[in-house]
Parts: structure tokens; sequence; C-alpha cells
């Protein structure tokens, strides 16, 4: 099983480097800046089957450089991800969500908020995320630099996209 | 009776009672049953569900529709053709022009391949399997040597970017087919996103470096991309395309559902595999007569040129060398400008003619142009030459050189030792001369008259100054000697004196004899004199008995001295030999 997965986020929010350990990749990061995505993949186990995760890294979101919508066509998941320690880029993720959901409709989707590591400078408080959790949004907590629940936050999308 | 009545009644109550709500139920669906219209806005209500239940389920419908489809579209195009042509253009249009761009690609390729094959043995084998098939010449050519290698094709989802099926030749080297695959799709859309307007516009061909290339063939769902080393035939493009549109027609569900699982393509492993075509290139240079007459024609011109070029310079060299060596030439320069030699130098007149060191056959071989300054060439041997040309000494007379100083050795007149003195300081390369050795042959000649002269005697009568007979013929000789004397002289440096002497025998008196005598030398001196004998040569003087010519021993002696005597003078002028 093979899925398409975009990864969205602002600028420097750390959408490469949480996935970089757990990925295989053959560009180099050079095609974010020329093309606005580059492609990896992972393999998630996801009950019996090995489902291949076609992640489409895409471009960071700022107020520079727009993510192109055409990467998202036929994507299956979305990851979003937002930086703990600078609250804006949760509204980017949000608001990302929302322009992904009005270009290609409803798709599971996964909020990640990267840099936990870091926890005592977040500005992202968490009476903030359990509203957010409320609304139905899977929010995992991740630090790329530890590795911590990064794994999960790609099995709870997967599980999510199998479950559809 | 009444009570039939009224049990019919309350039978009828009873029904009422029991039968009442099923009844209204009845009538509804009859009526449901009877009017069209509910029925017409029942089905169009389940018409769009029964339609995607039925197309879930199986092709049964869309079998069942097809004729009642075509049948409609046929009358709907016979009746208003306009609407169609409208509708259908924008998707013919494009389609129309991907066809004749790709025909005009296949048509420069197959007129390269062409030009190329032309003359090869090939060729000639070709255009008689074209002759034999049927197929144009140019297709021929391209089916026969195109070479290229079909390195993966990627049947890819078009819209996830996912790859459903991925073949590769056996010695290709492949990156991850799904990231290959998803970056592709993801250029294909920033390609399209920047650079196209129009949405059937796409990236159909990728180009890396001058020998591969990347075909993306686009269907409505699919695409597949194939990855080409050389120089592929343009057919290829069209089995891919045929491919896709088989796959389009197969799994057009599978397609539109796909959910990221790629096992139902896995059927399309074989015909993509069909797909990865290739054609080695021919190991065996085969060289074609005509191409190997034309190697070996312009091998043999560039021998030729060459071997030729080598003789010329040959000849140049050889004939340069032997023009410096050459005395009474100087080179001053040489050149060589295309095919032509300049020479350009001096030349005393008497050098050897420089057209001479040439061959006749040389002469044919190389184009020469020479200019020739004239010029007096100092050399001895020049110098001695051109004495020799210029002073043109009699056979007697050798002409030598020493230092600058010209020496003539021999018999010469007088006449040409003048000129010797005079031209020869003249000549270019002598200062001097020496006639030291010059024997001068008119002073000889002169000489020899003179001596003859005074050996001469001109007999008289006796006692008389008449001539003896016969006398007269002695008178004119001494005249002619005297002229031949007279001329010499005039041409030497020598004064000539002559003194005419007459004489008597020892007969008569002194006085008479004195008297006597001086008449006899004034009459030959008077028969010079009017014969053209210069006076100033002659002197005359009558000696009587004072010198006798004969001694008189007897009486007829004395007629040897009844005569004329001429005694002769010369004396150096100027410095001379005699």
């Amino acid at each position: 099983m093979k899925k398409k997965v975009c990864m969205l986020g602002a600028f420097a929010v750390g959408k490469t480097s949480l996935v970089q350990q757990y990925v295989h990749s053959i560009f180099s990061d050079k095609y974010h800046t020329t093309v606005g995505v580059k492609i990896e993949k992972t393999t998630v186990m996801a009950g019996d089957t090995d489902v291949d995760l076609i992640l489409w890294d895409l471009h960071g979101e700022d107020e520079f450089q727009h993510v192109r919508l055409s990467y998202l066509k036929g994507s299956s998941g979305c990851i979003y991800v937002a930086d703990g320690t600078r609250e804006n880029t949760l509204a980017t993720a949000l608001n990302l969500q929302q322009i992904a959901q009005n270009t290609i409709g409803d798709v599971p989707f996964i909020l990640v908020i990267n840099k936990q590591d870091l926890i005592n400078q977040w500005e992202i408080d968490k009476k903030t995320i359990d509203e957010i959790k409320k609304q139905g949004i899977p929010v995992i907590m991740t630090s790329a630099k530890t590795g911590d629940e990064v794994e999960r936050a790609f099995t709870i999308l997967t599980k999510k996209m199998m479950e559809k | 009776m009444s009570s039939k009545a009224t049990d019919s009644h309350t039978l009828n109550s009873l029904k009422d009672l029991l039968l009442k709500p099923e009844q209204k139920q009845i009538q509804r669906i009859e009526k449901r049953l009877d009017d069209p219209m509910i029925r017409a806005n029942e089905i169009s209500n389940a018409l769009p569900d029964a339609i995607s239940l039925s197309m879930m389920g199986s092709d049964k419908l869309p079998r069942a529709i097809q004729p009642v489809i075509d049948g409609s579209l046929k009358i709907s195009v016979q009746k208003n053709p306009k609407a169609y042509a409208d509708a259908i253009f924008p998707a013919l249009g494009p389609g129309i022009r991907k066809a004749i761009s790709s025909t005009l690609m296949g048509m420069i390729q197959s007129l390269n391949q062409a030009l190329n094959h032309s003359f090869s043995l090939n060729g000639l084998k070709w255009r008689y399997e074209a002759l034999k098939t049927g197929k144009p010449f140019a297709e021929v050519i391209l089916l026969n040597t195109l070479v290229f290698q079909v390195e993966q094709i990627f049947l890819i989802h078009k819209d996830t970017g996912i790859v459903l099926e991925h073949v590769v030749a056996k010695d290709a080297i492949i990156q991850d087919p799904d990231l290959v695959s998803g970056m592709l799709r993801a250029i294909q859309d920033f390609v399209k996103d920047s650079f196209s307007t129009d949405s059937d516009d796409d990236l159909e061909t990728l180009r890396i470096g001058s020998n591969r290339t990347v075909w993306i063939e686009k269907g409505e769902h699919a695409l597949i991309a194939s990855v080409l080393r050389g120089t592929p035939p343009l057919d290829l493009r069209i089995q891919y395309q045929e491919l896709l549109e088989e796959i389009h027609l197969k799994s057009s569900i599978a397609l539109a559902n796909f959910d990221g699982n790629p096992s139902p393509f896995a059927f399309y492993r074989e015909p993509l595999k069909d797909g990865l075509k290739s054609k080695a290139k021919t190991d065996k240079i085969k060289i074609s007569p005509l191409l190997l007459c034309v190697f070996i024609f312009i091998f043999a011109l560039i021998f030729y040129w060459g071997f030729t070029k080598y003789q010329n310079h040959q000849i140049w060299q050889g004939y340069i060398a032997r023009l410096e060596s050459q005395k009474g030439l100087i080179l001053l320069s040489t050149k060589k400008k295309n095919r032509h030699y300049y020479i350009s130098g001096l030349r005393d007149p008497l050098a050897h003619n420089p057209d001479d060191l040439l061959k006749e056959n040389e002469k044919r071989q190389i184009f020469i142009t020479s200019h020739w300054t004239p010029f007096y060439s100092l050399d001895p041997k020049f110098v001695i030459q051109r004495a020799r040309l210029i002073l043109a000494p009699p056979s007697t007379i050798t002409l030598s050189l020493s230092g600058n100083t010209l020496y003539a050795d021999g018999i010469a007149d007088q006449m040409w030792i003048e000129q010797f003195k005079r031209i020869s300081v003249t000549l270019p390369g002598i200062d001097r001369y020496n006639d030291d050795k010059i024997q001068n042959t008119d002073r000889h000649r002169l000489v020899a008259e003179l001596k003859a002269l005074s050996d001469m005697r001109i007999y008289f009568k006796n006692n008389r100054s008449r001539l003896v007979k016969g006398q007269e013929d002695f008178l004119n000789q001494v005249l002619q000697k005297l002229l031949v004397i007279q001329t010499l002289q005039s041409r030497t440096s020598l004064s000539v004196q002559i003194i005419i002497f007459g004489h008597t025998d020892s007969s008569g008196t002194e006085k008479l004899n004195l008297k006597l005598s001086r008449n006899r030398a004034e009459k030959v001196f008077n028969y010079l004199l009017v014969n053209g004998i210069n006076p100033a040569f002659l002197t005359l003087s009558g000696v009587g008995t004072q010198r006798p010519l004969a001694n008189e021993k007897t009486l007829d002696d004395r007629r040897y001295n009844r005569a004329v005597s001429f005694k002769t003078f010369y004396i150096n002028s100027i410095r001379g030999n005699l």
C-alpha cells in the first residue's frame, strides 16, 4: 500500500528535520527552494500491512512563498506542522489546513507541534492545544531533535488513512 | 331479509374497520402506479443512485444503454452539427496539434537519417527493402539505424504521483521509483504552474544531456513515463500512448478509485516490459565500397598533394642552392605564395642564365617568377670575361688578371693596343693595365718595310737622270712600299725619316757627278711626291761617288752605282716596344 502524504507548515518549523531520521530521500534540500517540494519516503506498519508513505515535504509557507496547491492533489493525508516556540506557526498550520481542505476536500490529517525539547520556551499553551483537540483534530507533540513521538505521529496518521 | 341487509352492512362496516388502512394504501399505490407524473418524479430521484449502483456492480448498464446513446448521438449530430463541432473543438485542437508536431518531428528525424544513409551499401539494401515492403525509404532507414535503449518505464497514478507499476531494463541503474515518480509528478506540476497557460499543455519530454530523454504520456488518471537513452523511434511513443489508452480502458474504475494499493496494476507489468525495447549498435563497422573508394581517392589525393608539395620543395631548394653557387648571381629574396615561387636578385649579364639551371621537367612542375637586376660582378672570372668581350683581343693576345691589373700578352696591332690602353681601365674591376708583353705588329712591319726599302735600288742611264728601261716598275714598287710605310707610321709611335740618295759612277768630274746624283734623287723624290708621299718623311741628297753602292772592279760594275738608294731612320716619338 502506498499513500501520498503532504507535510505543510510555516517556514522553519522543522518539517524536514522531523522526518529526517525516519525517511529515505534521494533528493537534496535544494528542491525546496527550486521546485517547492521534496519527495521522501518512509514505511509505517499499520496493523499487519506495510504502508509506504510518499511524503511530499512542501516548502515552508511564509510571507514570500506560498504552497503550490497543485502539489496537494491526490493526497491521502496531511501533516500540519507548527513550532511550539512560535505561536503564529500554529495559526499558519490551521490556516493551511483550511486551504488544503478547500482544495482537496476532507482527508485524514494530524497536527504536529514540534520542538517539544524546548517546552519551557513554548508560546503555545496547553489550553489552546486542548481547544484544538476538542475540535477533533489529533494533536501530537514531537521533538525532531530527540525523535520523541515522531514515529507515533506517522503511525496515527497512517491508521486514520487506513480506516477511511 | 332485513337481517340479511343488516348482516351485509355489518360486514361492510367490519371490512371498513379491518381493511381501511390497507385500502387507502392500495389506493395510494394504484394512484402512484397510474399517475405517470408521480412515477417520473420517483424514478428521477432514484435514477442517479440506481446508475451509481449499477456501475459499481457490473458493466451491464453501459452495455444496455450504449445503443440508445449511439442512436441519440447520431440524431443529435445530424440535427445540430455545429454544436458538436464547438464542443469537441477544444478537445480535438490540441490533439491535432500534437499529432502534427509529432509527425513533423518524425519527418525531420527520418530526413536526417535518410541523408546520412543515402550512399552506403546499407542504403542500397534498405532501398530494396523499402521497395519490397512498400514502406517509405526514410522509415526503413530509421528502423535500421536508431540506436536506443528504454531504461525504465513508470506507470504513475496521475493525482498522487504514486508508482502503479515500474519496469527496468536489466543493466539500468535506478533510484527509488516512488521518489523519482513523485518528484517527476511534482516537476510536471511545477512546470505546468510556472509556464503553461493552457490546461492541456504538459511537460511531455525531458532532455537530459544529449543522450537521455524522458517521455511522459498523459492520460486522464495515469501517466506513462519512459526513460530512454539514445535516439528512439517516435513509433515507440505511439506504442506507449496506445498502452496508456488500453490501461485507461481496462482499469478506469480502479484508476479513478485508486486508494494507494498498486496491486491491481501488476497485471500491466508484462505489457510495460514489452515497451522496454532497445536496439544495439552493430559492432561490425561496415564501410561501403563507394565510401571506401571515396576514402582511397581522398587519401590518394592527399598523398599526391603531399608528394607534389615535397617534390616541389625539393626542386625549389635545389634550384636555390644552384643559384647560390653560381658566380655572378646574387639572391636578394625568395618567397613562396600559394603554388608560386618568387625570386629577386642581381645578375651579371655574363652569368649563367638562371632559367637554364632548371631542368625542363622541373620547369613544368613549379612556377617561378624571377626578377633579375643587372649588375657587374667583380669576380675575377667575370672581370676578365668582360674584358675579353669588350676588348675583343686578336687570337694572338692573351689577357690575364692579377689583382686589379689587366695584363695583355702577345701580338697585336697598334690600333688594338691603343684601345686596350684606353678602355681597359674603364672596365669594372680593373684599375690598371700592363701592356709590357704586347708585341706591336705594325712596328714590326714598319721596320721590316723600312729595311726592305733600304735594300731597294733604282738604276739610271749613264750620265743621265733618266731611268734605265724597265726601272719604272721598281720605282712604282718603291712608291708602294712608301705608301705602306706612310700608313704604318701613322699607326705607330715611330717617327720615320727616309733619305733618298742619288749616286753616280766614278766616271766624270766630281762636280758633274754631284749634280747628276742630285738630279737622280730629285727625280725619284718628285715621283713620290706627286704620288702622295708626305714630303716630311723624305730628305734627298746627291752624294755623287762618295757613297758607292758597289766596287767598280770592272766597267760593267759602274752601272750599279748609277742609282738611287734609300736610307731609313726611325725614332720612338713616345715610349713603345719594337
